[in-house]
């Protein structure tokens, strides 16, 4: 009897043991799983967990010869400073050390201190002007804010449409305020006269905002960075006020969602936005290996492209690193790979003339265009360079 | 001139909308004595229940309206029924339980329709203009549905016997009780038409903003806001307040922007929760 009970310690412990030896790689994902960002979160975490199954079906990440374990832990942020500083929290307490996210400025600016002081390694998209920068080495950014593409969409857009006069809508806190200062320089360096209009964030009801909006009749409207559910409601009471002229979203990615909510094409009528990804078979082609890998659709906002090829290079570096848990090394390794991803083509390393660093990814990305109601053909635009 | 018109009618539609929202929450403060942190909830679900009906299953709007109203009532009966009624003279209990069930309810609809604002238009399109003044007949139909509602709860209260053992039960509740008006029955009842009421404004008010499984937690702070400064129970003063703080968004929005707007709203609350604690016409101290 006692022989037994002995036997079955050992074989427990065995299985312990090989349990605790088994590599696992934990990514910390932390963005909006709720609340009118929601969109931006889902897109994010998509991919971050497709990249994950890839990796995990290549077997990319190894440690001791044996293929790695990849666990996604998504963390809801909520769109705010402390959302993300709780997730981080989270993720430290779980060992975590590398962070794929967030989405948003108030989060980035709760996410940052705590990651460098847990020693993570941390890609994350938000328009802040401070987004990355010298004093958080271990911060890469995935991809420019409007201080990359807004130019170009207000030139697409003037040539469309002719106005010399602008207002920029958005959300009176930093996720707001940061993406509309940049997005005003844009259309003073485009001859274009701006003002700005802020509301409190949480506002569900816009139609004093559109009141005042139609006072000041500028000759277009800028979305900035307002989230696809409001900018949506604001689109819809700005057409229902007899608003004529276009309607700009600087700000990122959403118009499937602001399409929606506003009602269709015909209620956008003119509609000038940043897409983030220029659509070509190769990258249609990622939906259906998606659907293969996951099981379902891939999150329809465009930002998971994005996401995307920002995970996918992130993955490299750990591979070649060769460590699960050492943040500066990944992040050398990181800073040493060229921007190139299979699907999305090949970009460059930039942000040292706007945020005095050089980890900001650049790709080719596109501007969407709705006329009149209908919707236009992508116009593809090279990825930003800083050369 | 058109800009101060504008404004106002913006304002009434607020008021009316706001005052649907916070009749049913000072109701249930009122008779019950329940702080009903489910009720944002009731307006999602509402709307929810509307899309369902119209969108999914295509039902004409104003028949899945109606089932809406149905449905948010019957599921508020429900609570109180088999929940709420088991804790009623714990504040603290029913405080912990609205809020669970908030909190069960926005999930649910996260699991059933997903995070994403569906595409769910109001049926009526078009606006009203004259000159620079403008108003969306869906927004007019809002406003007058929501009136009539208010008009049918002011008759309900105060001009039928229903009522009159409502205000009974919120006047003294054991005395109520003890003249034989059935505490089992009414208030159950009450929070079903609070709730129903919710619902109502969720299927009015969602197709002409969005739809989306948290939009009840802005309307729950609204409400709440609205019944404390009209004083809490009070079914005229939830009413005036709703159209004060209706008129004070749209006017401050308007003129001041959209920061100092909120601003000066809180302002308002403040200076009136000084001058007068118990809010515009709310009694010195609840006796249910």
């Amino acid at each position: 009897m006692l022989l037994r009970k002995a036997f079955a310690v050992l074989m427990m412990s065995t299985c312990l043991a090989g349990a605790a030896d088994a590599c696992e790689l934990k990514i910390g994902v932390p963005g909006p799983l709720s609340g009118p960002a929601t969109q931006w979160g889902l897109a994010l975490r998509g991919a971050v967990e497709f990249v994950a199954a890839e990796a995990m079906q290549q077997q990319l990440i190894k440690e001791n010869g044996q293929a790695c374990k990849i666990t996604v832990i998504p963390f809801d942020s909520k769109y705010s400073a402390e959302g993300a500083a709780a997730a981080v929290n989270s993720f430290a307490a779980d060992g975590i050390k590398v962070v794929i996210g967030p989405v948003g400025s108030p989060e980035v600016t709760g996410t940052k201190p705590l990651a460098m002081r847990n020693h993570m390694i941390v890609m994350l998209n938000s328009f802040a002007k401070d987004s990355i920068g010298p004093q958080w080495p271990n911060v890469f950014h995935i991809g420019p804010g409007p201080s990359g593409w807004a130019s170009p969409i207000i030139q697409v857009a003037k040539e469309m449409y002719k106005f010399d006069t602008a207002l920029i809508v958005a959300p009176n806190d930093q996720g707001g305020t940061d993406i509309a200062s940049v997005n005003a320089q844009a259309f003073a360096a485009n001859g274009v006269k701006v003002t700005q209009e802020y509301f409190q964030r949480g506002t569900t009801n816009f139609a004093p905002i559109i009141a005042r909006i139609m006072n000041a009749a500028p000759g277009a409207v800028d979305l900035a960075s307002t989230p696809g559910g409001d900018a949506g409601i604001i689109v819809k009471q700005l057409r229902q006020a007899g608003f004529t002229g276009p309607i700009l979203r600087l700000g990122g990615a959403g118009y499937p969602e602001i399409k929606r909510v506003a009602g269709g094409d015909e209620v956008l009528k003119d509609f000038v936005w940043y897409e983030p990804i220029y659509m070509t078979d190769q990258l249609q082609a990622v939906d259906a290996q998606y659907e293969k890998l996951m099981g379902g659709q891939r999150p329809e906002n465009a930002d998971f492209f994005r996401w995307l090829f920002a995970s996918r290079m992130v993955m490299k570096a750990i591979a070649n690193a060769g460590t699960l848990t050492d943040a500066d090394k990944i992040a050398a390794e990181l800073r040493k790979l060229p921007v190139s991803d299979p699907d999305g083509g090949e970009g460059h390393w930039i942000g040292k003339k706007f945020f005095g660093i050089n980890q900001e990814l650049s790709f080719p990305f596109a501007i969407g265009r709705v006329q009149n109601g209908k919707l236009l053909p992508l116009l593809r635009h090279d990825a930003v360079s800083e050369n | 001139m058109d800009g101060i018109i504008t404004a106002g009618l913006i304002g009434v539609s607020l008021g009316a909308q706001y005052a649907l929202l916070a009749l049913g929450f000072t109701l249930i403060f009122g008779i019950l004595g329940v702080v009903n942190f489910a009720h944002g909830g009731f307006y999602v679900l509402g709307g929810y229940l509307t899309y369902y009906f119209s969108a999914s299953l295509g039902l004409p709007y104003a028949l899945a309206l109606l089932l809406a109203v149905l449905g948010s009532g019957l599921l508020g009966y429900l609570l109180e029924t088999l929940i709420l009624e088991r804790v009623i003279k714990d504040s603290q209990s029913t405080l912990m339980v609205t809020l669970g069930f908030y909190l069960i309810m926005t999930t649910a609809f996260v699991v059933t329709f997903g995070p994403e604002a569906p595409q769910f238009p109001f049926p009526v399109t078009g606006v009203w203009r004259h000159g620079g003044v403008y108003f969306p007949y869906a927004n007019l139909i809002v406003l007058m549905v929501s009136l009539l509602a208010i008009v049918f709860v002011y008759w309900l209260v105060y001009r039928t016997n229903v009522g009159r053992s409502l205000r009974a039960m919120s006047e003294e509740r054991q005395v109520a009780s003890a003249l034989g008006m059935r505490t089992k029955t009414l208030f159950p009842f009450a929070f079903a038409l609070a709730t129903g009421l919710a619902g109502l404004t969720g299927g009015l008010v969602t197709p002409i903003l969005s739809l989306t499984p948290h939009i009840g937690d802005p309307v729950l702070a609204t409400s709440f806001l609205i019944v404390i400064l009209g004083g809490l129970g009070s079914v005229t003063g939830a009413t005036v307040a709703a159209f004060i703080v209706g008129m004070v968004e749209a006017y401050s929005a308007v003129y001041l922007g959209g920061s100092k707007g909120a601003l000066a709203l809180f302002l308002l609350v403040l200076v009136v929760l000084v001058v007068k604690p118990s809010g515009l016409m709310g009694k010195e101290a609840r006796k249910a």
